[in-house]
């Protein structure tokens, strides 16, 4: 009888891990199955009343974390808020100069959203729980017209792209995810530096402008937005011009050697409530 | 642990609201700049309470609910839980749980093994991109986190698995009073 058990336990435990195998083996690098859209459309209004059921107490342990935080950061924030007053001088001087080089040459004002996109807003009511996954559901799917691939952003800047859609839900891949790839650009004066924004897995405060040109050299504190670029049929995801991040740490060494600069994201990908969906 | 129907519907619930509780509140939060993950404790709590078989059955289950919500790649997290659940419910097979403490610290334990191995599964089959070291610092305050929750989640299962428990159901009759001459 005892035999029998253990026999039956061992059978039940090899059918699983070969169940586990042959699903990795059959999903692997497929991110939107029909048994995940399926399983997403029916627990979506279930995440959705959770999320807003807990939201209080995921605030007040949100609030505690921050507060000791933020101690730390004052002294870094102050001598922050100095070179930005100096840059803001320089913005809008640059803004103003663009404002009438846009109305000499009968361009349309663009606004802060790129061209020919409509935003859609939705909340994030789910977070993948390991590091190794960077991706958030949020509210809004196909029937509000979010399509996979659409990027997405929030107010401080790039955030990710839809991977998955269901009619009320859709799943966003952040820039933190080891999978995600964006072609990007250094701002400099004159010109901008091209390169590929990719993430360093498990450091969402850390991004990576890799394949610069080691002849141009990438200075810390400029800006990276998206390169749009389109070329032989082939297509950027990310429209031009989405602020990503800042460079922090530029050494020459290491752009000569792998050719590759540090960015701090603007968006703060640890702690996303809403973003913003660019449909078209 | 006796499952009768009734059970297996308290199981899934209990797999069901860990997995919102996870994805609505406890992937939002952060604490030492850490989300606590209680999935591997929850798997952790069934396999102490129901032994290898319930254990790795869980850990399955809750693994494959969870790729399934998360869009990712089928099998990863059902591999890792299942492992979890198992060994939790070989360790209730061959000692007794007669200490207190032994639930958080096998979910501390069994919760580092499980950010391991998922780490280890994901770097066969491969990163492309840098790994940065805080992931090691991650994996330990997770597993610190596990420690704490570890308690609440496993008297919370306990409790609502109490009558499908053998030796709760054991304690409760000898516990019963006894009339003299009955």
């Amino acid at each position: 009888m005892y035999r029998k058990q253990v026999r039956r336990r061992r059978a039940v435990l090899a059918l699983l891990v070969v169940s586990s195998f042959a699903l990795l083996t059959a999903t692997y690098g497929q991110r939107s199955g029909g048994l995940q859209r399926g399983v997403s459309a029916v627990f979506g209004p279930f995440q959705e009343g959770a999320d807003r059921a807990l939201k209080p107490a995921r605030d007040l342990v949100n609030w505690f974390d921050q507060t000791f935080e933020a101690r730390g950061q004052n002294e870094r924030l102050q001598d922050e808020v100095e070179q930005l007053r100096s840059e803001v001088a320089a913005g809008k001087v640059a803004l103003s100069e663009n404002n009438q080089l846009r109305k000499l040459v009968g361009l349309q004002r663009a606004g802060e959203l790129p061209l020919g996109f409509e935003p859609v807003t939705g909340r994030v009511i789910g977070k993948s729980p390991t590091v190794w996954y960077s991706t958030v559901t949020i509210d809004h799917g196909t029937s509000s017209g979010v399509r996979v691939n659409d990027p997405v952003i929030n107010g401080d800047g790039l955030v990710g792209r839809i991977t998955s859609a269901t009619r009320g839900t859709a799943q966003v891949t952040l820039i933190t995810d080891h999978t995600s790839a964006v072609s990007a650009m250094a701002l400099t004066e004159d010109q901008g530096i091209q390169g590929v924004i990719k993430p360093e897995v498990g450091n969402p405060d850390d991004l990576i402008l890799d394949f610069i040109d080691s002849n141009q050299h990438v200075r810390t504190s400029q800006l990276v937005v998206t390169a749009g670029f389109k070329a032989r049929g082939l297509a950027s995801f990310y429209p031009y011009g989405i602020p990503i991040g800042r460079v922090t740490d530029a050494t020459i060494a290491e752009q000569e050697a792998s050719q590759q600069v540090h960015v701090r994201p603007f968006a703060d990908l640890r702690n996303l409530q809403f973003v913003q969906v660019l449909t078209k | 642990m006796i499952v009768t129907p009734r059970i297996m519907v308290r199981i899934v619930a209990i797999v069901v609201a860990a997995m919102l509780l996870q994805l609505s509140f406890f992937s939002q939060v952060e604490v030492l700049q850490t989300s606590p993950d209680i999935l591997p404790a929850v798997a952790v709590s069934l396999g102490l309470l129901g032994g290898s078989l319930a254990g790795a059955v869980s850990g399955f289950a809750i693994g494959l609910l969870l790729d399934c919500l998360i869009v990712e790649a089928l099998g990863a997290s059902s591999m890792v839980l299942l492992s979890v659940g198992y060994l939790a419910g070989v360790y209730r097979e061959r000692f007794d749980v007669t200490n207190s403490l032994v639930p958080p610290l096998l979910c501390m334990g069994l919760t580092l093994l499980a950010e391991a191995s998922f780490a280890a599964l994901q770097l066969m089959l491969g990163v492309d991109a840098p790994i940065s070291a805080l992931i090691v610092r991650d994996m330990v305050i997770k597993s610190i986190f596990a420690f704490f929750l570890g308690v609440p989640i496993y008297l919370g299962i306990r409790r609502a698995l109490r009558p499908a428990l053998i030796e709760d159901q054991a304690v409760r009759r000898s516990a019963q009073p006894r009339m003299m001459g009955a």
